[in-house]
């Protein structure tokens, strides 16, 4: 095993528009998206609508296959799967959270049917009573007891937050090492949401996984990561720990994304937002950086080149020509 | 879930009461023997009587004695019964009277009970034809939905094709080339022309469950392509599936009408079409005999109606959005 | 003393189900100054879009007003028949819906959308309502020429923009706003906040922003109103609210957002989900969820909003009188 449960290198995916209109043009979902999780570790992916998080992934789960670029996964770099047990030994290690605890179950199963089938595509269990054992200790592992009242329902009998930890229940079954949650609390009620939360944290530490962890939310980023990433209209901006870049954000993106973000315990007077401006279009991006257009401190440079994704130490990474 | 779609249907007003019209129909076609008066292409009542007891003449052919310790004798039984056989031919093109409460056809037939025993086949048909067509659409539309790229393209095209086609031209063309005998060739022809619509529905109900997140869940979880679309995705069509299949049935009821109507199908079996097109070609819209046009016609307008009925809350089934809250 | 801008007293409304009625707003009573931002804060299913509903009369179908007065204009507006409340909508009481995209007609550009709202409201020429557009649309942010533009070539933030537009073209008094935000990514939410700020010190219209994001509300709002399962559970100014919570309820909602600037430390949001409002539980709705329930919590009819401040109220038996 090693040290770095999954890396990425200069990961490019577009995806082409069909129609006549718009023949050539793509949605530049990924350019250049370079990062390294370690391994037990938790790296927050930060970014708004329309960042490319949730593309990436997707790529990260091969449920896309990346145009260009390197992913490599405990050490070992991704190649096209040859057969079926190639594509399940992958699916076993690494595994997705979805967002929506209201889409993610199919609400014609049972729950039993639901937790049933990683271990069986998986060949986990050996025999109905090892089977019935996996199930009531993935339910205990994510706090539903007893077992007998999930078991036999169906989704829509359960509430969002129960249904959530199900689907958490579903992507642990197989015994992950790399999970992915897609924002796995932004459609739970908000008294619910650190409950669910915690769950993720205690079960990363009882099965020792890495987490990848997708949101919008910089606070939440803080509350479960040590490491961060923040992306932009495609592009990662700055990475580095949670408490360096949200406590001292060097990227002006990054900057305003704190400023925008509440944070009612720093008293109650907020300074003025001092970019304008909204997301671009993935279609036809700005040309060099990104965030020139919104950028408060744009110089003639930002347009014309794309500025490097660069080490400045202690871990951290920026691309600005500024820093 | 079959269940649920049914209490759907029922607990809408409008077609709680199209499916007691067609619950009507059903029962008459079920219990046909036990309505119709006589069976359907009966022209005539033949009664056999027997007349007074049967004699039997015992009369001796011939007796021969071979040898002295043995006597042959042939001898003949003749039995002579005597029966009466009174034929009661159906008065032809007969109007309403206590014998023939709708009076009877060209032939003879009793109108009533070819209406009765009509009610089957057509019936019948209809669902023979929404059974094949369902099952048709359901598999072109799971295949061409999930597989999407080429399988999808070639599909759509032809189903496109189909659906610009017109219909009653398209079922004379293909009626003209069927030799067969019996309802099948009807249920064909039916079908043929009528999987388009079904599978273009079908279709986009796959393309939208197919991106809903339970089934990228399922596959990233490793699923097969053919536990995915028959375990998570088929179950969800369940209820559309159900209307179409109820929406294409009585389409081809209706249809079948149609076709017999024009002297397109068999006009040998005996359904509300075909006694519809009897009793046009003996001119009896023209000569005002109402009981022979008049039944048949009714019925199918009140399949017609019920169909429209039952439509509203089928409607709610294939639009959620269309359902109150 | 400061003018009331708007007075809700023992306000029950909700709608009939094929199992019974639901009491989506139970006895409700608060007070709402002129000129103040009112946040009114609470999770799914509390009934605060009902409230919101119920206060413009635009409850529909099978939702209705039970009983209780809302005091606006010196006049009783839940008593009022339809036409007599007629005229005073969008010119005294306007409302801003969650979702732009389907609050905003598709076919119809937004200027028409605008001059659609003055019409029907003024007697005025096509010129004139023209004019109170594009002052509208400056206000805001959007330039003139957008004008023809339909919603689905404007961004989320402009469209949400435009709905602000539209409400406040006839310069009402009162505003509510029903999660105008909640679909916005958070920089866009931010700059939607200010500018309704800059247009509340300009206009001086009062404020009614309903949301279940709390962390939000509290920088935002000058005063707050819990809502729980369809009743009020605290009341009172923002950051007295923020920094001494009572309620437990109230506790436990500030407790469920991590902090993005403070220290870290684990939360643990509220246990359990919100009751069943067909058949609320007959004593304190927040009991069974409660970490501090005594026996007298249980016992019906539930403790009401009682003063528990200078400007503060709360509906717990262990909070007193008076502090």
């Amino acid at each position: 095993m090693s040290a770095k449960a999954l890396e990425l290198r200069g990961v490019v995916k577009h995806f082409p528009l069909r129609s006549l209109m718009s023949y050539g043009k793509s949605v530049h979902a990924m350019d250049d998206v370079s990062f390294t999780l370690e391994s037990g570790g938790s790296l927050a992916l930060v970014g708004e609508s329309g960042s490319g998080k949730t593309t990436t992934a997707s790529v990260i789960a091969r449920l896309y296959e990346r145009d260009s670029g390197e992913l490599i996964v405990d050490g070992e770099p991704a190649k096209p799967f040859r057969n079926r047990s190639e594509s399940l030994a992958y699916k076993r290690k690494v595994q997705l959270i979805f967002q929506d605890p209201f889409g993610c179950l199919n609400p014609t199963h049972r729950i039993r049917s639901i937790l049933e089938r990683p271990f069986l595509i998986h060949g986990l269990a050996d025999g109905a009573s090892d089977l019935e054992a996996k199930l009531r200790g993935i339910l205990e592992q994510v706090g539903l007891t007893p077992a007998e009242d999930f078991l036999d329902r169906f989704p829509h009998e359960l509430s969002g937050g129960q249904r959530q930890r199900i689907n958490i229940a579903r992507t642990f079954a197989a015994g992950p090492s790399i999970v992915l949650a897609d924002e796995p609390t932004s459609m739970l009620d908000v008294s619910i949401r650190m409950g669910v939360m915690n769950m993720m944290l205690d079960l990363k530490e009882r099965n020792g996984v890495s987490y990848l962890y997708i949101t919008h939310d910089l606070a939440g980023a803080r509350y479960m990561c040590t490491t961060i990433a923040v992306m932009y209209a495609g592009m990662i901006m700055e990475i580095g720990s949670t408490e360096d870049v949200i406590g001292q954000a060097l990227h002006p993106y990054v900057k305003l994304l704190k400023s925008a973000s509440p944070a009612p315990e720093s008293g109650l007077t907020r300074t003025r937002l001092e970019a304008k401006g909204e997301i671009p279009s993935l279609i036809a991006p700005p040309v060099g950086c990104r965030f020139h257009p919104r950028c408060p401190h744009v110089r003639p440079e930002c347009r014309e080149a794309v500025p490097e994704l660069r080490d400045v130490g202690g871990g951290r990474k920026v691309r600005c020509i500024l820093v | 879930m079959i269940l649920d779609f049914f209490k759907t249907l029922v607990s809408n007003r409008k077609s709680f009461i199209g499916l007691c019209i067609l619950g009507f129909f059903v029962l008459v076609a079920l219990f046909a023997p036990l309505i119709a008066p006589y069976p359907p292409k009966v022209d005539r009542i033949e009664t056999v009587e027997k007349l007074g007891e049967p004699s039997i003449e015992e009369e001796t052919v011939s007796e021969e004695q071979p040898s002295d310790s043995r006597d042959v004798v042939t001898y003949r039984t003749v039995t002579r019964e005597d029966y009466r056989k009174t034929t009661d031919y159906f008065p032809l093109r007969a109007k309403p009277s206590r014998h023939h409460w709708l009076g009877t056809n060209h032939a003879g037939n009793d109108l009533l009970s070819q209406l009765v025993w009509g009610t089957r086949v057509s019936l019948s048909i209809g669902l023979l034809t929404g059974l094949f067509v369902t099952l048709l659409s359901l598999t072109l539309a799971l295949l061409s939905g999930y597989l999407g790229g080429l399988v999808d393209d070639v599909v759509s095209f032809f189903t496109n094709i189909m659906l610009v086609m017109p219909g009653l031209p398209l079922m004379i063309v293909i009626a003209a080339y069927i030799t067969m005998k019996g309802v099948l060739p009807i249920v064909l022809i039916l079908g043929l022309t009528g999987w388009p619509y079904p599978t273009r529905l079908l279709r986009s109900q796959v393309l939208t469950l197919k991106n809903r997140d339970f089934v990228r869940a399922s596959q990233s979880l490793g699923e097969r392509t053919s536990f995915v679309v028959f375990r998570e995705i088929l179950p969800n069509m369940v209820s559309i599936a159900m209307a179409e299949f109820f929406a294409t049935s009585m389409a081809a009821i209706l249809g079948e009408a149609t076709l017999e109507f024009i002297g397109l199908g068999n006009v040998t079996v005996v359904s509300w079409g075909t006694i519809l097109f009897w009793a046009q070609a003996n001119g009896a819209l023209l000569g005002g005999a109402w009981w022979w046009f008049l039944p048949p016609g009714i019925c199918i307008a009140l399949i017609g109606t019920s169909f429209v009925l039952i439509n509203f809350a089928i409607d709610e089934i294939s639009n959620p959005r269309l359902r109150k809250r | 003393m400061a003018e009331t801008a708007l007075e809700v007293k023992n306000l029950s409304a909700g709608y009939a189900t094929v199992k019974g009625f639901v009491r989506a707003v139970d006895d409700v009573s608060f007070t709402l100054t002129k000129g103040e931002f009112m946040g009114i804060a609470g999770e799914s299913g509390c009934g605060k879009s009902t409230l919101a509903y119920a206060i413009m009369r635009i409850l529909r179908d099978r939702a209705r007003i039970e009983s209780g007065s809302i005091w606006f204009k010196g006049k009783d507006f839940a008593s009022l028949p339809l036409e007599d409340v007629e005229p005073h909508r969008w010119t005294d009481m306007a409302m801003v819906f969650q979702s732009a995209m389907n609050a905003l007609n598709p076919v119809l550009s937004i200027g028409e959308q605008l001059t659609d709202a003055v019409h029907a409201h003024r007697q005025v020429t096509k010129a004139e309502a023209e004019g109170m557009a594009v002052a509208m649309l400056e206000l805001v942010d959007i330039n003139a020429d957008r004008l023809r533009s339909y919603p689905h070539q404007l961004s989320g933030g402009m469209r949400q923009r435009v709905m602000i537009a539209m409400a406040l073209i006839l310069h009402p008094d009162l505003l509510i706003m029903d999660e105008p935000t909640t679909a916005l990514d958070v920089v866009v939410q931010r700059s939607i906040l200010e500018k309704i700020e800059e247009l509340q010190t300009k206009l001086g219209f009062s404020v009614i922003f309903i949301t279940h994001d709390l962390s939000l509300l509290v920088e935002i709002s000058d005063a707050l109103a819990i809502m729980y399962a369809g009743k009020i559970v605290e009341c009172g100014p923002a950051r007295e609210l923020f920094s001494s919570p009572s309620h437990p309820y109230t506790q436990g909602l500030m407790d469920s957002f991590p902090s993005l600037t403070g220290p870290m430390v684990r939360i643990e949001g509220i246990k359990g989900k919100a009751p069943d409002l067909l058949s609320p539980p007959p004593g304190c709705r927040f009991a069974p969820r409660c970490p501090k329930v005594s026996p007298a919590c249980l016992e019906a009819p539930g403790p009401g909003l009682v003063p528990s401040g200078s400007r503060r109220s709360c509906a717990c038996v262990l909070v007193g009188g008076d502090r």
